[in-house]
């Protein structure tokens, strides 16, 4: 998760990521709930595509590409907002959870209902962080000493 | 040559209708299954798919009957159709979500072993009670951790130091060579560009990780068998989440998508400088530089574990000078991939009848040319041929 923050709270970069890893279902349902106060949106892109993942080889340093990540993207223009855009991406090739992804990140933009998405975000970042703690418990229960071992 | 197959097309469909009735039929409910039940087949069709799609691996494991190379290629023929949106930022080890982390040469090692999600030392036993009705097994975690008093429970390091940088800093290695900031783009891609020999290390590194499990494996143990001159040991290995992090194209800071499961291995042999290492049989050179340890690296999409341990391997031995085969890098990397491989074999499926006849027409004539007194072997009729045979 992005650890950027501005003035204490967390940036818009930092809430998009917790929304970009939280459940398609729950981040469409806050998207449906902000279009009433979006007005007229005009969808600029909205597709399937690649992100390649460069990996660094731990031996000599070097540089390689892993392999090829499948993304859904969205961008977005708020056309009653002084056309504020937005963009969204997640894993995986739901379209609309892109499309969700994108109006939560203009509404942010914009300052429309930006308590409520950040409530909604702060929320999932919780949820987030309460299961990879969860997980590295679980992990720290495999260690060993192969001393004894 | 080949001919074309004429008034088949009914035959052809017939023929797939044949394989799908020969399976269960298959909808969301059987994809969704086959995900959350088989990550680890889910990785290895994604890592040789070089796609990370859990969905779509799913899917195409459960429209091709599990056949790995057909899954393989579904997924290799739907990454062409994508267009690529972005390059990721690169990831460290060192940024890993690590959730397994041995070594086996060194027991010590910086932030310690955690033996994570593993049957290593598991019996390997049905449970044959699942089949009985009789229990969902292994669906909870349990761990058995009776000096763990509750609530207090210890949590593991998301990340962890690398051991390489241990060995470095105890001059048992060379240091990390500093290079250039790259574009990600730059990176040589053999998605792009046809692989050509010597091949850079990131065209290696990269053919390995989307490599043919099995090729990999076969060659490399072919190495460790004897037919090499690497006897590797694990200096690391890893199974981890890396965090797919991209630049927002509106404000230009980086935003996380997720995390995607990763595998690396380390292997690790003595004398780098010795006669089987850089400097060969150059006994000037040697004598002026001290040894060291020599490593391998592999690291793939998904966990894969054998896969990156048999690569790390053939990455040091492709670097070594010997005659076997899995010491050449045209050899390892044009013969381990998944696709042009299988394809190449499959193709042999398909009527050759033309080449076939060419060259039973040259073998009829090289016999009469040669004049034998009896009948030659490719003028005797068929049924003959099968009568001598069954005698």
């Amino acid at each position: 998760m992005n650890k950027e923050t501005h003035n204490g709270h967390t940036s818009i970069a930092e809430r998009l990521s917790v929304l970009s890893q939280s459940s398609a279902h729950q981040v469409k349902a806050l998207a449906e709930s902000l279009l009433d106060d979006l007005g007229v949106i005009e969808v600029l892109e909205n597709r399937t595509g690649l992100v390649m993942l460069p990996y660094t080889d731990s031996v000599q340093g070097i540089t390689f590409n892993l392999g090829e990540v499948l993304i859904a993207e969205a961008s977005v223009r708020l056309k009653d907002h002084d056309g504020v855009e937005g963009y969204g991406s997640c894993l995986g090739r739901d379209h609309v959870q892109a499309l969700a992804l994108a109006l939560c990140d203009a509404a942010l933009r914009a300052g429309i209902r930006a308590d409520t998405i950040t409530a909604f975000a702060d929320a999932r970042a919780l949820e987030l962080i309460a299961a990879d703690q969860e997980l590295l418990r679980q992990v720290e229960t495999t260690r060993v000493n192969m001393e004894t071992f | 040559m080949y001919v074309a197959a004429r008034g088949g097309e009914g035959a052809i469909q017939n023929a797939e209708a044949l394989y799908n009735d020969l399976k269960a039929p298959i909808d969301a409910d059987v994809v969704r299954a086959i995900e959350r039940t088989m990550p680890y087949l889910i990785d290895r069709v994604m890592g040789e798919g070089s796609l990370y799609a859990p969905e779509l691996a799913a899917l195409a494991l459960a429209q091709t009957g599990g056949d790995l190379y057909e899954a393989v290629l579904i997924l290799r023929a739907y990454r062409s159709t994508q267009p690529r949106l972005a390059y990721a930022e690169p990831v460290t080890t060192k940024m890993l979500f690590t959730v397994r982390r041995i070594s086996a040469a060194f027991k010590d090692i910086p932030g310690g072993q955690v033996l994570g999600p593993t049957l290593d030392y598991s019996h390997r036993i049905f449970q044959l009670d699942v089949l009985d009705g009789k229990a969902a097994a292994t669906a909870t975690f349990t761990p058995d951790t009776p000096d763990a008093p509750e609530p207090v429970q210890p949590v593991a390091p998301r990340e962890y130091p690398l051991v390489a940088d241990w060995h470095r800093m105890a001059g048992l290695m060379a240091p990390l060579e500093k290079h250039a900031d790259q574009d990600p783009s730059d990176v040589p891609d053999v998605t792009r560009e046809p692989l050509l020999f010597p091949a850079p290390r990131a065209e290696r590194l990269q053919s390995l990780s989307r490599a043919d499990t099995g090729g990999i494996l076969a060659l490399g143990y072919a190495n460790m068998r004897g037919y090499g001159a690497v006897h590797p040991t694990i200096n690391e290995l890893r199974l981890g989440y890396a965090e797919v992090q991209v630049r927002h194209p509106i404000s230009g800071d980086l935003i996380s998508l997720g995390r995607v499961r990763v595998s690396q291995a380390e292997i690790v042999t003595h004398f780098a400088n010795s006669a089987t290492g850089v400097f060969g049989a150059n006994k000037e050179k040697r004598q002026n530089h001290k040894e060291e340890l020599a490593l391998g690296f592999a690291a793939t999409m998904g966990w894969n574990e054998i896969k990156v341990i048999a690569a790390a391997m053939l990455d040091k031995a492709m670097d070594l000078p010997a005659p076997h085969p899995a010491h050449t890098e045209e050899f390892v990397l044009y013969h381990t991939d998944p696709v042009e491989a299988s394809g190449f074999c499959i193709h042999y499926k398909l009527p050759h009848y033309v080449t076939f006849a060419s060259g039973m027409d040259a073998m009829r004539g090289a016999n009469q040319i040669a004049g034998d007194e009896g009948k030659s072997v490719s003028e005797q009729p068929e049924a003959e041929l099968v009568a001598e045979a069954q005698e």
